[in-house]
Order: C-alpha cells, then sequence, then structure tokens
C-alpha cells in the first residue's frame, strides 16, 4: 500500500517525541475533562444530575474516547467509552451507575497520570536506545521510550475473518507482530513458521476437538506459547479443560479488541525481557545521559523529571532498579527513598543514588536512608552502568534464595506473595476471578511421628510435585510453611478451584507412600477456597478466607474442600472498620467510601465529629478503627477538637488519624501532626495519592 | 508534487496530532480548519486533493459539511474521509451513505494515519 515512514524508524520517533510534546502542552484540559466527569458522577450520586448536565457529561467522554487512544494511552479510551455508553444509555441512572461513573473517571485520571504506553501505544518492552533527534524531556513529564526493534509475534486464530481483522489491528497498534490463522491447520503451519510468543485462540476454530488440540499442541511447543482463550461458549467445564491444557485466560465473546488484548500483554512480560530502571531527576541533561548509557546496555529506561508524579510512575513502571536524584525541587531523594523502603513492597527494590555530594555525611544520610549504592554526579558511563549491573545481578540472586523453598523448590510464601499480588492486580484490572486456596495435609504429624522426618520431607516433596503437575504454569503454587501449601489460580471461580483442587486431593489418595518397615499408607489435605473479589480484595482478605474454610474442612472431617462462606460464622465483640470516614461532604464521603471499598477496605462514614468521638473513644467504644480520615472543617467539634480527643484517649497509637486539611497552612499542619496524626493531605487531593497514603497508614 | 490535504477539526490537540503525523509520516502538506464552515472556505479556495474531517462539531457537523461540500460544484469532487469516535454500526452506515471515501475511527494511532488514509482513497504512497 503506502510507505507511511519515508525516514524510518527516526522518522517514527521523532513523530513520537512531537505527539509526547502535544500531550504535554493537552494534559490538562483533557485531565480538566475528567474533572467535569468526576463532578457528574458525583451530581448523579446526589440524584442532581439534569438531561442537559448527562448530555454534557456523555460528550466530555466522547471526545475523551476518542482522543487520549492516540496519545498512547489505550486503556483511557477504553474506561472513557464505557463512561460514554452509560452516560448514553437509555433509562434513567442510578445509584450503581453513579458509583462505576465515578469509578470509570478514578481509573481514567489514574490512566492519564501514568506514562502514555510507548510512542503511540506501542511497543511495551521497547528498549531505548537515544537517537540524535529525540527531543530533550522539557516539559513532559515522562518522556515516551523510541520504538526499536521488532515486536512479539501474536498468533491470532479465529474462523471470523473480522475478528482476526479488528484483533490484529488492535495487536498492530500495540507494537505486537500479529500472525492471523483462520483454520487450525492454518494456526498449526503459524505455529511452526512463525514461532508466536503467544497466541489468542477461538476454541471453536475448526470444531471444538481441533480447538482444544490446538491448545495442547500451544502449550507443548518448546518454548510453550501462552495462550488466552476465546470462546462464544462459557461452560463450567470449557475453563476446567482449557486450564488444564495451560490456558491463560478465557474470555467469552464477542469481546472488544482492546480487552482481549489486555489480557495478551502480561503473557509476553516475560522473564527474558530486560530489566527496567526508573531514573528520577530533575535534570533533563542527566536523564538523557542516564538514558544513553543505560539504553545502550539493553536495558528499558524510564525516565521520569517532575518526582512529585514519582508514586504513579512507580507503580505504573514497576521498575527493577530505581535510581534517585538527591536533590530535586519539592521532593528530597533522601526522603523518597526512606518512604520507598517503608512499602513493604518495594522494600527489596534496589535504589541507586545520584549524588553531587560524595562527603562522607552525605553518603551516611544516602545509606541510612536505605540506599544500595551511589554514582557521584557528573555520571561516567562505563561506572553507572557497571553499577547498576551489579544491583540487578545481586538482587535477582537474592531473589531467588529467598523466594523459594529449599526443601520442595516451589516459591515461598515471601515469593509467591509477589506473584499472587500480580495475580490479584490482573484480576482486578481485566475484572476477572482469582481462585486462592489454602491446603493443609492431614495428620501430618503423624507421619512425621511414624516415618522420621526425612520421611515427612519425602511426602511434601511428592505433594508439591503432585501440585505442580496438576496446576498450569501460570498459576501460583507455593508452601507458606509446615505442611500448608497456597495457590493462586487466575480466572477462576471458587466452585472451579473447589473443583480443580478436589482433583488433586483425588490423586493424592491414588498415591501409595511408605513407612521405613515398608508398610504402605496414604495423605489427604483439607483444603479451603476462597475467591476474588467475592471473598476480599487483597491477599490477605482472601488467605483469612481459604484457611477458615480449610479449618471448617478440618472439622468437618479432613480429606476435604470446601468454599469460603460455607457456613459461615459470626464475630463477636466491637464492630471493627479499616478506615473511618469523618467528612460532612456527603459526596466526597461517599466517593472516598466507595474508592477504599472497591479496594477491600471495610469503611464506616459518619457526617460530624462528635458521633466520630462517641463511636472510637466513648466509654464503651462501639468501633475499632485502623485508620481515621478526618476533615478539619467539620460543623460543631472540628477535625483538630476530635483529633485531640481521640489523643487523650490514647487511641491515636493504633489508630492511625490521616488530616484532610483545606489550606496549607504550616502551623496547623504541625500543631495536628504533635497532637497525634499520623499523616495529612490537602484537600483538593487525588483519589490515586489519598489512597496511597491510606495503604500506608495501615500498614 | 506532494498531496495536498486539508484536515478539519474542532479538537486542538487531535489536530495537531494528526497534522503532525500527516506531515511527518506521509510527507502531505497539510491545511487545517477548524470548523465546518471554515472547511467549507478552504476547500473552495485551497482545492485540496482529500478532506480528513471529524464527524462531531459544534455548529455545522462533519456530515452536513460534507452534503455542503457536495452540493459545490467547485468542490463536489473532493474525496472526502470521516474521522469518527462513533461506533454504533448504524452510524457508520449513515456515514457511508454520504458518499465517502472512507470512515475511520477514532482514537488513531498516529505511527497509522496516514496509511489508513491513503487507504480509504486507494493512494499509493
Amino acid at each position: 500500500m503506502t510507505d507511511p515512514a519515508p525516514g524510518g524508524s527516526s522518522a517514527a520517533s521523532r513523530l513520537a517525541g512531537a505527539v509526547a510534546g502535544v500531550w504535554a502542552r493537552f494534559r490538562e484540559p483533557v485531565l480538566a475533562r475528567v474533572d467535569r466527569l468526576e463532578q457528574a458522577a458525583l451530581a448523579l450520586l446526589e440524584r442532581r444530575l439534569d438531561d442537559d448536565a448527562r448530555r454534557a457529561a456523555e460528550r466530555e467522554a466522547h471526545k475523551l474516547a476518542g482522543s487520549v487512544g492516540t496519545f498512547g494511552f489505550g486503556e483511557g479510551s477504553r474506561l472513557a467509552r464505557e463512561a460514554e455508553q452509560l452516560l448514553a444509555g437509555p433509562g434513567a441512572l442510578g445509584q450503581a451507575e453513579a458509583l462505576r461513573l465515578a469509578d470509570l473517571a478514578v481509573a481514567l485520571r489514574r490512566e492519564l497520570s501514568a506514562e502514555p504506553a510507548g510512542a503511540a501505544a506501542a511497543s511495551p518492552e521497547a528498549a531505548s536506545p537515544p537517537s540524535p533527534e529525540s527531543p530533550a524531556v522539557s516539559g513532559d513529564p515522562v518522556a515516551p521510550p523510541a520504538e526499536d526493534g521488532p515486536g512479539p509475534v501474536l498468533l491470532i486464530a479465529d474462523a471470523d475473518r473480522e475478528v482476526t481483522e479488528r484483533l490484529a489491528m488492535e495487536a498492530a497498534g500495540r507494537g505486537m507482530r500479529p500472525v492471523v490463522a483462520h483454520t487450525a491447520a492454518d494456526a498449526r503451519a503459524a505455529l511452526a513458521a512463525a514461532r508466536p510468543d503467544a497466541a489468542l485462540l477461538d476454541l471453536s476454530l475448526g470444531g471444538e476437538e481441533d480447538g482444544l488440540a490446538l491448545l495442547r499442541a500451544l502449550a507443548e511447543a518448546d518454548p510453550p506459547v501462552p495462550a488466552v482463550v476465546l470462546t462464544r461458549r462459557d461452560a463450567f467445564l470449557d475453563r476446567v479443560e482449557v486450564a488444564r491444557l495451560g490456558g491463560r485466560g478465557f474470555l467469552r465473546k464477542p469481546v472488544p479488541p482492546a480487552r482481549a488484548l489486555d489480557a495478551v500483554q502480561p503473557l509476553l512480560r516475560t522473564a527474558d525481557q530486560p530489566p527496567t530502571v526508573l531514573a528520577v531527576d530533575d535534570d533533563a541533561a542527566v536523564l538523557q545521559a542516564v538514558r544513553a548509557v543505560l539504553g545502550a546496555r539493553g536495558m528499558r529506561v524510564r525516565l521520569l523529571n517532575d518526582p512529585r508524579r514519582f508514586w504513579e510512575a512507580l507503580e505504573a513502571v514497576v521498575p527493577d532498579v530505581l535510581l534517585l536524584d538527591v536533590q530535586m525541587p519539592h521532593v528530597d531523594g533522601v526522603e523518597l527513598c526512606r518512604v520507598v523502603r517503608n512499602d513493604p513492597r518495594w522494600r527489596t527494590l534496589p535504589i541507586v543514588f545520584l549524588t553531587a555530594q560524595v562527603d562522607s555525611a552525605s553518603v551516611q544520610r544516602v545509606f541510612d536512608a536505605g540506599a544500595d549504592d551511589f554514582v557521584a554526579k557528573p555520571v561516567l558511563g562505563p561506572e553507572l552502568a557497571a553499577r547498576i549491573a551489579n544491583r540487578l545481578e545481586r538482587v535477582q540472586l537474592q531473589r531467588r534464595l529467598a523466594e523459594a523453598d529449599p526443601l520442595t523448590g516451589l516459591a515461598n510464601r515471601r515469593g509467591s506473595e509477589t506473584a499472587l499480588e500480580r495475580l490479584l492486580a490482573l484480576a482486578a484490572r481485566q475484572g476477572e476471578p482469582l481462585a486462592v486456596a489454602v491446603l493443609d495435609l492431614d495428620g501430618f504429624k503423624q507421619v512425621n511421628d511414624r516415618c522420621g522426618h526425612a520421611g515427612g520431607d519425602e511426602v511434601l516433596v511428592r505433594v508439591a510435585r503432585l501440585l505442580q503437575k496438576r496446576f498450569r504454569a501460570e498459576d501460583v503454587v507455593a508452601r507458606w510453611g509446615g505442611e500448608e501449601f497456597v495457590v493462586g489460580m487466575f480466572g477462576m471461580e471458587k466452585v472451579e478451584g473447589v473443583q480443580r483442587l478436589a482433583e488433586s486431593l483425588e490423586a493424592l489418595r491414588e498415591e501409595t507412600f511408605r513407612e521405613p518397615d515398608g508398610g504402605p499408607f496414604h495423605v489427604t489435605f483439607s483444603g479451603g477456597v476462597a475467591e476474588f473479589p467475592a471473598d476480599g480484595r487483597d491477599l490477605h482478605a482472601l488467605y483469612r478466607a481459604a484457611d477458615r474454610a480449610m479449618y471448617q474442612a478440618k472439622e468437618a472431617g479432613r480429606d476435604r474442600v470446601l468454599p469460603a462462606g460455607w457456613n459461615p460464622e459470626r464475630g463477636e465483640g466491637p464492630a471493627s472498620v479499616d478506615v473511618l470516614v469523618v467528612e460532612d461532604d456527603a459526596a466526597l464521603a461517599r466517593l472516598l467510601q466507595h474508592a477504599l471499598e472497591t479496594r477491600g477496605y471495610s469503611v464506616r462514614w459518619v457526617d460530624h465529629g462528635e458521633e466520630a468521638v462517641r463511636l472510637l473513644g466513648g466509654a464503651l467504644p462501639e468501633l475499632r478503627a485502623r485508620a481515621v480520615l478526618l476533615d478539619v472543617d467539620l460543623p460543631g467539634m472540628d477535625g483538630h477538637a476530635v483529633l485531640r480527643h481521640l489523643a487523650q484517649a490514647g487511641l491515636t497509637e493504633r489508630t492511625r488519624v490521616i488530616m484532610l486539611t483545606v489550606r496549607s497552612h504550616e502551623a496547623e499542619v504541625v500543631r495536628a501532626l504533635e497532637t497525634g496524626a499520623f499523616d495529612h493531605v490537602q484537600k483538593p487531593f487525588s483519589v490515586p495519592v489519598l489512597l496511597q497514603r491510606v495503604r500506608r497508614a495501615l500498614r | 508534487m506532494a498531496r495536498k490535504i486539508l484536515l478539519v477539526d474542532d479538537e486542538d490537540d487531535i489536530r495537531e496530532v494528526a497534522q503532525l503525523s500527516l506531515e511527518m509520516t506521509a510527507g502531505w502538506d497539510v491545511a487545517v480548519a477548524r470548523s465546518g464552515p471554515e472547511a467549507l472556505a478552504m476547500a473552495a479556495a485551497e482545492r485540496p486533493d482529500a478532506i480528513l474531517m471529524d464527524v462531531m462539531m459544534p455548529g455545522m457537523d462533519g456530515p452536513t459539511a460534507v452534503r455542503r461540500l457536495r452540493e459545490d460544484p467547485a468542490t463536489a469532487d473532493i474525496p472526502v474521509v470521516l474521522l469518527t469516535a462513533k461506533t454504533q454500526a448504524a452510524d457508520r452506515r449513515r456515514f457511508d451513505e454520504l458518499g465517502v471515501a472512507g470512515v475511520l475511527g477514532k482514537p488513531f494511532d498516529p505511527m497509522e494515519l496516514a496509511a489508513q488514509v491513503a487507504g480509504a482513497l486507494g493512494w499509493d504512497a
């Protein structure tokens, strides 16, 4: 047809730079559209969104849907499209729609605050060698990585040409190289010829028999090709069968191409990916130098020159190494390092400082904050590269040692928690379920008594092997200690998880073990399965729910698997919540409550200070809260007075109070912190930022 | 001689990106208009080889502008490609009935836009 890029890839990277420049200039007005969408959600919550305002909001959503994808925010367009369709729908909108709209607006803001995906939604894994024409970082907060190298190959197998065409377009838009097959035979040929990195496959391709056979061929290829399955049918057995054959995801048709590709994308993030370095410095020249040095050595380099957007960038990039400048405007790098270190998820992230001050006091301060190393400015290429490589090697070694159980080779608790958190995030993003199972060997003490510890160890090893064999590579199978194992199953509902675990139990019953004197014996386990999001929205809650069900299984006679919520029990004592919101603005409080609950926190809301004090600090407290979001400007008893009451009652020790202040009166903030507040957040705040602070307070 | 295309969109950000995209990836000469009436005037004056026009614009929308272009002998033959964030099949059919050369979806990929426009117009590079 046409050669769209006469200048080759340098023209592409120039265009990417220019597009990023346009985005930098229009980011604010675009975010203002999101603001208006959020306002509409609040108005809807309060039932004061009239028809005109609803049409106006629909137009805002329409404009967002049609534009932000062009800047590399494909998911942003999808979210806006959903908001548009919600607003355009027939009939009146209720509370459920209002909350969904609020959620969409919050998610949209988070998307647009992150770094756009590559140049125009392209190649997520593009390494970034510097190009001489690449623009300075300048106004653009996170410079887009230049495009480079061929993208991963995606096999798209579906008999419907319209479907394959749309999927192929979407895939190409994301920097993948689609290979299309319309028959099972074509797909096999493509599998051999194109060596795809992942596959999207309609199970009914050329008859179901062939679809499943093709799936098996993908799983048995060397290396195995991870596949996401599309199907019009959603029979429960299909899912289990697909899982058994190594299918990584299960999408019901019709599915928008963007959603299908969202499901494929994580499969492409394999261990062979180049390491990612997030470099934070306010000096664009330094960032460019870092990119030049590390990019040339095959690392992916993400640059951030506005440290105020650090948390967003950290969460979006998930780097393998963090490179921090010591002195930046607005934020002290050393302080940032300390906060990162206090977050369990980032505790092991290697942090290397760039610093112009190398006197012993400054260096000591950097190490005290938890840094792993430092590099003196001006940055010298070979030294920087060597130090980063050093950090990466060390962390990979540590990770292998720290995350594996030496007896069984399964992931240990720590190692699996990271993997489970990742599955959980994926499940939340894709609206897929995730089953978490806890299983505990029955009568294991007797096994140890009869067979000695070596015999007990052998049982553990064989159970581990059996579990590994019966679950998919992408399921998380881990030994959490003693005779307890945990399994995470992505895309599985509770009933499916129970079924698969029960199948493993049946297989285990078939295995014969031998006592030292040769006598045969058998081993069973009791298991419990919880499901995201029905039984909990975070790992801790899911584990607790599954564990409770496991104990119920023990009590009911062992050797069985029960779903969470089976014959539920009720707790006693004072009610307890994660977060108490004390806020007189009902719309804001609702938005907060919803945002927190969506993320798995239990929440209670009161609209005046006296009530908060009575609930938490009365003679017979009715409520225990782990954190309190406390508005300063309350009618009647204001936030400071509430805080003083809580402090006098000795509650600020175990209940962490976050003050929501309106003005940045420093004296006021200092006063609150001295009184016992844990933290403060200035209004107006963005919901993601507040959530980040709540997460910190609840740690 | 470079092809000349008239780009019509009321959204400043999208118009800028589309312009950059067409200029940088295809090397076309791009004239821009911010509204339907402006597009009619420029189409008559500049005689572009084709027009790339947004559908949803305040005042005169894209389809109305296309009808006016068709009524004016000076512009009746200029092929038009529409750009729309509408996804409904019914909307698409309505646009096809206008006799446009093609309908492209928003959001577009800046790397691909020129190729898609060229494809719709049956242009070689």
